[in-house]
């Protein structure tokens, strides 16, 4: 033990900060959380203990909860795959070796960059406002637009293309994915008369599959996250009519407008397990259609 | 100089952490220091800055520090400091959520303090019954409201409508609404109207005039399905006729913050709203505001009331009372402050600064004496202090009000679906 601590102090003296850091902003809120999805908590008096009785609510009773789900759920499945189907598109163009990519690289880049902050929210809403620059264009060419933000059949659509234009980082990662499948395969698949949707599917998807996979995992987990553009666009609501009660803005009303905390915790902690099972099962089917390179088998 | 040594340099960067730590100026001690947090708009939050500044030149012992959010944001920020444990000294409360927080314990009594730093002997009786609780004093109402219409004058007198000419200001209803309402689109392209559809405040003012009230003495919800059948049926006869917005429109500014108004943005020629927003929404005009009670029902039963909408509280998580007691004396009872104040907040409760005050009015703030001169005795009175959950209630009316403004649901499906709502809120919240 003391050998042991006098040749590791000084590296925990420095990783303290970190460790400190560690402990009391991540792992302890998440067990008090854990512990306050079973009380009752309005957050002056002391939190009551109430067993899975919130649990019990959220599933039984709870209509909101469920309408949340819906609306995550759809949110997910439509935009993840439209992102990563655009952001490759964009990757394959700029492997083509264009002039200045650097520059479009940069440029694509860029909305990942802002696309989280509340400024480009509030852009957002200017953009597909009634009287906004959207419905301006439209009119501009003979159309005229609908509510987009007031209409709850459109409402969902204006987050899914704020989450598309966000394609950058999963875009880096294709572009570099791209440049490491060896360029001899397609030569070779050339000569034997293969056209560009050959070479595409026999080729690129298979030797991306690695990377495809990883991006998904990713943009998945981030799409079930997702908040700050459907609370501004929102007002905080979830409104119109609940079409953007995403499962995030639904928690932060439970406990901010209406101080459950107690079931806004357990809230918490049912987004993180549907969170984990979903990438559980993208892990299980990769097996059957995500192959390494390097494997031996 | 000696060599850096490596222990030599662990040495030096502990110091200095420590000296960071532990070592506070001392001049920071001097002056109490207590924090003034309140939600605002951009001419309230002048006011108040150049308050808090006179009265930190008059006690040099004490400094305030100001703290302001929209309203919206205000009541989030005020939770998580309650979760941790430093909320602002002074807090503004409103009438319709304060008794939540005097309930949970986040607000102090003030009994102990009367007669001491808070005199209150030139304070309205029945101001002081309104932040009773049980006997005990918990909050200072610091301007008293109702429920006002907002006309943008210069778009009615377009259409030919004048206040006494076929418009009573302080008895129409809600047939002269559309009839106005549909005059001045005609006239001026602008609707004429609001559609309060989704808006509580008129709703309730509407149960009122039915003879019912919100909440029964067991807290259960008082309003039946014909009244909100009936109130929605009259803003959608109203929008038929092509008096308001569009009905998507309007959907899209159910709680929407005073820039976002119709009278405001210039998409309809009246909006509804809290009297003492009066002040504020002119500042942010050109042209000039009216002020008109809410409509009514040709029988007139009232259905406003004059409310002490606005409070100033001690906190729980106070540093010092002493000090917090003597500002919020300051803030009611300071003829300097209290002239800075105005009545953008609402109508003092003290009736000596009201004294003082009402000879120096103009514009707005005039109107706004007018208004309550005009509305004595057409109100109704004080009904008690809404439940537990009445906020949750409220929001839910919104929401499901928003599918009969887009013509998603029946009148009749959207009002039993909010009584089944609001009574299972209730039941939780009890």
């Amino acid at each position: 033990m003391q050998k042991f601590l006098r040749k590791n102090a000084p590296a925990y003296v420095f990783l303290a900060p970190w460790l400190i850091g560690f402990f009391l902003l991540a792992i302890f809120p998440i067990l008090a959380s854990l512990y306050l999805s079973f009380t009752q908590y309005d957050v002056v008096r002391p939190p009551e203990w109430v067993g899975i009785e919130n649990y019990q609510y959220m599933f039984e009773f709870d209509y909101r909860f469920w309408k949340s789900m819906q609306v995550t759920f759809t949110f997910v499945v439509i935009s993840v795959p439209a992102k990563l189907i655009f952001a490759l598109a964009v990757a394959m163009l700029l492997d083509k070796g264009i002039r200045a990519v650097g520059w479009y690289r940069a440029l694509f880049y860029l909305p990942s960059i802002l696309g989280g902050s509340i400024a480009v929210a509030i852009l957002w809403r200017q953009l597909f406002d009634y009287n906004g620059v959207i419905n301006s264009v439209l009119r501009f060419f003979g159309g005229d637009g609908p509510y987009w933000l007031s209409d709850p059949r459109y409402s969902l659509w204006t987050l899914i293309v704020l989450a598309v234009w966000q394609f950058g980082s999963p875009m880096l990662i294709f572009l570099a994915g791209l440049r490491a499948i060896p360029q001899d395969l397609y030569e070779a698949a050339e000569i034997d008369a293969a056209g560009p949707a050959r070479k595409f599917f026999a080729i690129t998807v298979p030797l991306l599959a690695p990377v495809i996979f990883f991006n998904l995992v990713l943009q998945m987990i981030e799409a079930f996250k997702s908040f700050s553009g459907a609370f501004i666009i929102s007002g905080g609501t979830g409104a119109p009519l609940d079409s953007l009660l995403f499962f995030t803005v639904y928690l932060f009303n439970e406990a901010f407008s209406y101080f459950r905390m107690g079931y806004a915790s357990a809230l918490g902690w049912v987004l993180l397990l549907i969170i984990a099972a979903f990438t559980a099962i993208a892990f299980w089917t990769s097996k059957y259609w995500v192959h390494y390179e390097n494997e031996r088998g | 100089m000696s060599r850096l040594t490596r222990r030599r340099f662990i040495g030096t960067a502990a110091g200095a952490a420590t000296l960071a730590a532990f070592g506070r100026p001392a001049f920071a001690q001097d002056r109490t220091r207590i924090r003034h947090f309140w939600w605002g708009n951009p001419d309230r939050d002048e006011r108040t800055f150049r308050v808090i500044e006179i009265f930190n030149q008059k006690h040099p012992d004490i400094e305030v520090v100001g703290e302001t959010l929209g309203f919206a944001d205000y009541f989030t920020r005020l939770t998580t400091q309650i979760a941790g444990g430093n909320m602002a000294d002074a807090i503004q409360m409103g009438y319709g959520v304060m008794f939540e927080y005097i309930q949970r314990g986040a607000i102090l009594p003030l009994d102990d303090h009367v007669g001491s730093t808070l005199d209150l002997t030139q304070i309205d009786e029945s101001a002081l019954q309104a932040g009773t609780v049980d006997g005990k004093l918990y909050a200072l109402s610091i301007g008293a409201n109702s429920h006002m219409a907002m006309y943008n004058t210069r778009l009615y007198e377009e259409a030919g409508i004048t206040s006494g000419d076929g418009f009573d200001p302080y008895g129409w209803t809600y047939d002269d609404v559309k009839r106005i309402g549909v005059a001045v689109k005609e006239a001026t392209g602008v609707a004429g109207t609001d559609d309060n559809t989704a808006d509580y405040q008129n709703f309730s003012d509407f149960v009122g005039q039915k003879g019912a009230e919100l909440y029964k003495a067991d807290g259960t919800y008082g309003v039946t399905q014909e009244i909100v059948e009936e109130y929605w049926t009259i803003w959608k006869d109203i929008r038929d006729a092509g008096a308001t917005p569009p009905g998507p429109a309007s959907a899209g500014l159910v709680g929407a913050e005073m820039a976002q108004w119709g009278i405001i943005t210039g998409q309809s020629a009246t909006s509804y709203a809290w009297s003492n927003q009066l002040v504020g929404a002119q500042e942010l005009m050109q042209d000039t505001l009216g002020a008109a009670m809410y409509p009514n029902t040709p029988e007139m039963i009232p259905g406003s009331i004059v409310q002490p909408s606005q409070f100033i509280c001690l906190s729980r998580d106070t540093v010092d009372a002493q000090a917090t007691t003597t500002y919020m004396d300051a803030f009611v009872n300071d003829p300097e402050m209290t002239a800075v104040l105005g009545l953008e907040r609402g109508i003092p409760a003290n009736s000596q600064v009201r004294e003082a005050l009402v000879p120096t009015l103009e514009g707005a703030q005039a109107l706004s004496v007018e208004f309550f001169d005009n509305i004595q005795g057409k109100t109704m009175a004080l009904p008690p202090p809404p439940p537990s959950g009445a906020n949750e209630v409220e929001q839910t009316f919104e929401r499901i009000a928003v599918g009969v403004l887009l013509d998603q649901v029946s009148i009749a499906d959207a009002a039993a679906d909010f009584l089944r709502q609001a009574e299972a809120i209730l039941r939780r919240a009890s």
